[in-house]
């Protein structure tokens, strides 16, 4: 890695602020377990960073919302929302999927802001959230705005978010009686990057299931919500129309046959799950 | 070069010290020139736990900890200890390593998980330690390592 400028703001304003309105070689950093990946391997060479370590402390709470929803600051740690009593009441789907994420070391350091920014398409939480229908908001020098997880990812590790725009909170509205569920397969180690990872979150008339993985980015399998009550029909809907994206860890008639078979166990693992 | 480089302050294994690094240094570039080589890079993305470092009580990989993020930190590595603790012996006791290079990184992360489950059973040991790879594959050693620090007293 070369040397590059770093600097430490004490606020999440400030820290927008020194971000520049459209130069690429300025990026945040938070946990810095993407970022500085991407800096060893020479695909992001940074003229200066701008660490959110030292912004409020409470953009690191977890909080329960009066509708019984959850408020997450960007800087909370996936360890920390792991083991968060609050997470396990309102939305236990992240607690179990968090279990089987990266490793210990790395949930202790990234967080929930640079997991949805990294935007990479081979995830385990972005689905989740998308499918427990999250919503991010940002602060930029133009203000806050708030946009859905779902709408966040704008295609192969790009987000919609703008150069100079921060994500400052997660929003996951209360889920009542929605039941959710998600699998994560993986082909060589139970904590490895998925394969596939499926996402479900269903309700009493209708439901949401989310790919991830396996596509340009996680998004709603449609074809197979309209289908939601039939698992097995669900799943073929599903195989039949999803625009696989091949990588090191699938071909596409591979991820295809993954598809059909764990959209039916995902619908299923979401309909024995408890409220 | 030099203008980027800046003044850390920091507790290492009990002692306050400090530093002059630069900002693209990770943990293992800043503990090896303080001549501390227990931590390890080896696969150096995150995976491997061969250079774990305790950061204010938690673990992190330091392959991927900015250097610069130890400033007002306590750091404590596998030479922060007076002689061999009960998780050390155990492993020793049960012949948990062969070369030794990720034994480092293995007591650290064991020393948190017992601190966490301090009875843990096979499913907690290998959920809590699959971050660590062992390339003499000593995993049955180590998981039996594990159970009999756990029966051990604390020193
Ligand atoms: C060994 C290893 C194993 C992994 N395994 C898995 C796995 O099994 N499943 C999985 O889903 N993921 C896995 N990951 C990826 C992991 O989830 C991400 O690296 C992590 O969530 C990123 O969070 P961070 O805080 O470290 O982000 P950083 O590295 O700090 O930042 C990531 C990106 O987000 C930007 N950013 C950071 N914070 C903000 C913010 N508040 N607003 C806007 N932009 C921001 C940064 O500029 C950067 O572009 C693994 C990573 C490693 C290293
Ligand atoms: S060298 Fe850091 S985890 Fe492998
Ligand atoms: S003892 Fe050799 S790598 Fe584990």
């Amino acid at each position: 890695m070369r040397a590059f400028e770093l600097v430490e703001p004490a606020t999440l304003r400030e820290a927008a602020a020194s971000l520049g309105a459209d130069d690429s070689t300025i990026r945040p950093i938070a946990g810095g377990t993407a970022i500085v990946l991407m800096m060893k391997a020479g695909v992001f060479r940074p003229e200066r960073l701008v660490s959110l370590r030292r912004i409020e402390r409470r953009h690191a709470a977890i909080e329960r919302t009066a509708e019984g929803g959850l408020h997450i600051g960007a800087m909370a740690t996936l360890t920390a929302l792991e083991h968060s009593a609050d997470i396990r009441a309102a939305a236990p789907v992240i607690a179990r999927m968090l279990r089987n994420h990266s490793n210990v070391r790395v949930r202790n350091v990234a967080t929930v802001g640079g997991n949805l920014a990294h935007a990479d398409p081979n995830m385990d939480m972005p689905p989740v959230l998308i499918a427990l229908g999250a919503r991010v908001t940002t602060i930029s020098s133009d203000g806050e705005r708030s946009i859905a997880v779902e709408d966040l990812p704008a295609g192969f590790y790009q987000t919609v978010l703008k150069p100079n725009e921060l994500i400052a909170a997660l929003e996951i509205p209360a889920q009542h009686a929605r039941r959710s569920a998600y699998l994560k397969c993986t082909t060589r180690a139970a904590h490895d990057w998925p394969t596939l990872g499926i996402a479900v979150s269903l309700g009493d008339n209708d439901a949401r299931i989310v790919i991830s993985a396996a596509t340009e980015r996680p998004m709603r399998l449609t074809a197979a919500e309209n289908e939601f009550r039939d698992p097995r029909k669900a799943a073929e809907a599903a195989a039949d129309t999803v625009k696989i994206m091949p990588d090191a860890r699938g071909s596409i008639p591979y991820k295809r046959q993954l598809v059909r078979v764990y959209v039916e166990r995902a619908l299923r693992a979401a309909m024995e799950a408890a409220s | 070069m030099s203008e980027t480089v800046r003044t850390i302050r920091f507790t290492l294994n009990g002692e306050t010290r400090t530093a002059q690094i630069e900002p693209h240094w990770n943990l293992v570039d800043l503990l090896t020139r303080l001549d501390l080589f227990g931590a390890r890079e080896s696969c150096a993305q995150g995976l491997c736990g061969c250079c774990t470092v305790i950061v204010d009580g938690t673990a992190v990989s330091g392959c991927l900890h900015l250097a610069a993020f130890a400033d007002g930190a306590t750091l404590s590595t596998i030479e922060d200890s007076h002689g061999l603790d009960a998780v050390q012996q155990a492993f020793i006791d049960t012949g948990a390593l062969q070369c030794g290079f990720c034994t480092p990184g293995f007591i650290l992360m064991t020393r948190q998980l017992l601190a966490a489950h301090p009875d843990p059973d096979d499913d907690t040991i290998r959920h809590y330690l699959a971050g660590n790879l062992c390339r003499c594959g000593a995993y049955a050693e180590i998981i039996e390592a594990v159970k009999l620090a756990a029966k051990r007293p604390k020193a």
